[in-house]
């Protein structure tokens, strides 16, 4: 526990959207290797974080910091962000239609690289990684998103951080829309990522995913704050009991 | 301030004295038409967007006509895509004076009919007679009047029954510099279950925006006989500072198929009219428009669908992206007539606006008169989605980066539709735009 290195810390974090205030004072620091599950009720405030993270321009942090690896990410845009090493995988991922995934994760790459990938490098690259992720060879020419199931769109956003390779991934829901057998591929997708020098955000509602990535962390979002934190067993309290049962016990405390 | 150019054409020139009688009493009509018909009415949706004083001419203003420096190396690379195997055959109309064809050969020995209008009107008279301003002509409008009497000579092609001809037949029309006035027209008739790829190109026209602008007003005339496939194709690229007008009308046959694309990115102002009429069961007409406007362009284009038989289909998808102070105004009418049961007509017309400052207006028009048909219709004006921004954003691809991929894929699946060797050069107009936004 001595050699923990931050990696992603952000403090006393308050998002905007709108006018209105959806978080309301958040800090976490996620040290290097460590995988932390952001659990709470719908309307919590869990993907106005995420993006306000990733530098949505709706989701305005009105105060607090935000760093990776010890430098501020707060003035930088989402590509900059992205480029230092920061990836969101998003609940809804949008559709772009006409711009084919194979043409977008090139580009992408090229972004963070500087200069173009090979083609056959990037070819075999895409291919091995879509093979992992067993996303049909089909998909590369498909237009990214477009018409894409639910599960597509979250096995694609696997797609594009295995191949990113960030050193912080923020995973708002992937697991939602995923049937048994997918959920399974996407989580050792999640883990072969997975490494002693990055660091992972899992927003999930549920623990059938903790059941494959398992978490170092669980906090519970409600109402725009971080209102109990615990190991991997609090997921497990979680599903059993609710979150009723953790509004009780901030009534009692407060009453004590 | 609208001045009044409604200036007359004489009662006697040379060009209405062109051609054999039945020619010259349709001339005459023409121009009577012209004359008497007041200019269109600014209370029309047709005319709402754009003023109609800019397409009148003074016929004495039309000088000699010069070409733009540029034409010679389209028709060099045009040549190139002939002998190369991807063309059937080339044509080349200078401002209607001079017109060359080349390979046509193998065509003609198929019996396949390509030549000047002046040539078939001699040498395919019942043809030329029976299809000749029957779908474009003076009751159509007082620029269509105007077409139909002072053009001087125009492109004629008949494809005979049961002949398919593989690769595009490329049109290249080039108007003259600054005062040029032209008219040029084309005629075609896709015979029975024959098959036909036309490219119809315009380019050309004043490059100085000081200078009167070239002139071009145009007329289109298609018809698909029964299972016939057509593909129809119009580039206009003429330079900054041409005026620009088109009627296109197409005829569709029982079991024909009409695809009609219409690629905009030239002229300082241009309307183009463009219009399917389908006129027995299982005539189809695919129409699909894409339009890039940048610097002060003004563009006015108006589709029409009209369903005149029962069990016909059509669809029509325009597509218009707008940079600078570019404006565009899309008028889309759909008709389907009393007795047309069983149509399915679909229209939709997306404006993507690039910055403040660029204007597009979207009209579209259901005339339907009967209740036995599925109709749709959409349309968008907007931005660039900032959701597609983000998301692009987000991993890693910088703001104009992003909006440039965004527009490319609005485009793309429209340049897919496009013949192979026009394609490459659709897609550099496109990225000329892009680079300065
Ligand atoms: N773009 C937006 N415009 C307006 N309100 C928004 C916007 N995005 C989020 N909100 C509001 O902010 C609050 C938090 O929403 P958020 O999407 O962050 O919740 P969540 O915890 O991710 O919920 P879920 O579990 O349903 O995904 C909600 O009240 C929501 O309506
Ligand atoms: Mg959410």
């Amino acid at each position: 526990m001595s050699d923990k290195k931050p990696l992603f810390v952000f403090k006393d974090v308050h998002v905007e959207v709108e006018g209105k205030e959806v978080v309301k004072g958040v800090s976490l620091t996620i040290n290097k290797g460590e995988i932390h599950a952001v659990m709470g009720p719908n309307g919590s405030g869990k993907s106005s974080l995420s993006n306000a993270l990733m530098g949505h321009p709706d989701y305005t942090i009105t105060k607090g910091e935000v760093s990776l690896n010890g430098k501020n990410v707060k003035e930088m845009s989402a590509d900059e962000r992205s480029r230092a090493g920061m990836f969101l995988a998003f609940q809804y991922p949008t559709a772009i239609p006409g711009v084919s995934v194979a043409n977008f994760l090139r580009t992408a790459l090229k972004a963070h690289r500087g200069k173009d990938a090979d083609m056959s490098d990037f070819r075999k690259l895409l291919k091995a990684e879509m093979k992992n992720l067993s996303i049909d060879p089909s998909f590369a020419t498909r237009y990214l998103n477009d018409g894409f199931s639910g599960g597509e769109k979250k096995r694609v956003e696997i797609l594009q951080m295995s191949i990113l390779n960030p050193k912080i991934a923020l995973l708002d829901e992937t697991d939602s829309g995923l049937d048994i057998d997918a959920l399974k591929t996407v989580s050792e997708g999640i883990n072969r990522f997975h490494n002693e020098e990055n660091g992972i955000l899992l927003v999930t509602h549920y623990q059938r995913l903790l059941n494959y990535v398992k978490p170092d962390f669980v906090h519970v979002l409600m109402d725009g704050r971080f209102v109990k934190s615990g190991g991997p067993e609090l997921a497990l309290k979680l599903e059993e009991s609710g979150y009723d049962w953790v509004e009780n016990e901030i009534r009692q405390k407060a009453k004590v | 301030m609208n001045k009044n150019n409604d200036i007359k054409i004489p009662d006697i020139i040379p060009e209405l004295e062109r051609g054999p009688l039945w020619l010259k009493e349709k001339r005459y009509a023409s121009r009577e038409a012209y004359n008497r018909t007041p200019l269109p009415s600014r209370s029309l949706h047709l005319w709402r967007y754009t003023d109609p004083n800019k397409f009148t001419i003074d016929r004495e203003k039309a000088v000699d006509m010069a070409f733009n420096e540029g034409y010679d190396a389209v028709e060099k690379m045009e040549l190139n895509h002939l002998k190369e195997g991807n063309l059937a055959a080339l044509a080349t109309d200078l401002g209607g004076k001079t017109i060359n064809f080349y390979g046509i050969e193998k065509l003609t020995a198929q019996g396949i009919v390509i030549s000047t209008l002046s040539e078939a009107v001699e040498k395919h008279h019942d043809l030329v007679e029976r299809y000749l301003y029957r779908l474009v002509n003076s009751h159509t409008g007082k620029f269509e009047a105007l077409n139909g009497a002072l053009w001087n000579d125009g492109i004629f092609m008949y494809i005979p029954k049961n002949v398919t001809i593989e690769n595009p037949i490329h049109l290249l029309r080039e108007s003259g510099l600054a005062n040029s006035v032209q008219f040029p027209r084309l005629l075609i008739v896709v015979g029975e279950n024959a098959e036909l790829t036309v490219i119809d190109e315009y380019g050309g026209g004043s490059q100085n925006e000081n200078k009167e602008p070239s002139y071009t007003n145009g007329a289109v005339e298609l018809f698909g006989l029964e299972n016939s496939r057509t593909r129809y194709i119009m580039l206009q690229r003429q330079q900054p500072s041409a005026t620009f007008y088109l009627n296109h009308r197409a005829l569709v046959e029982k079991n024909a198929d009409m695809l009609t694309i219409t690629l905009a990115f030239g002229g300082a102002l241009s309307k183009h009219n463009f219009g399917v009429i389908l006129n027995a069961p299982g005539a189809n007409s695919n129409m699909y428009g894409l339009l890039f406007g940048s610097d002060r362009q003004h563009f006015d284009n108006h589709t029409l669908h009209r369903h005149l038989s029962g069990q016909t289909t059509s669809n029509i998808n325009f597509k218009v992206a707008l940079s600078d102070k570019a404006v565009s105004a899309y008028t889309g009418l759909i008709r389907i007539d009393h007795k047309a049961k069983n149509c399915e007509a679909y229209q939709e017309n997306r404006n993507l606006l690039l910055n403040k400052g660029t204007k597009a207006e979207t009209i579209p028009e259901l005339e339907i008169l009967n209740e036995d048909v599925m109709c749709s219709h959409g349309a968008t004006v907007g931005p660039v989605d900032l959701s597609q921004v983000f998301y692009l954003c987000s991993r890693g691809i910088s703001h104009t980066e992003a909006v440039k991929m965004i527009v490319n894929g609005f485009v793309n699946n429209t340049i897919q539709k496009v013949p192979k060797d026009l394609q490459e050069r659709i897609q550099t107009y496109v990225t000329e735009r892009l680079e300065h936004i």
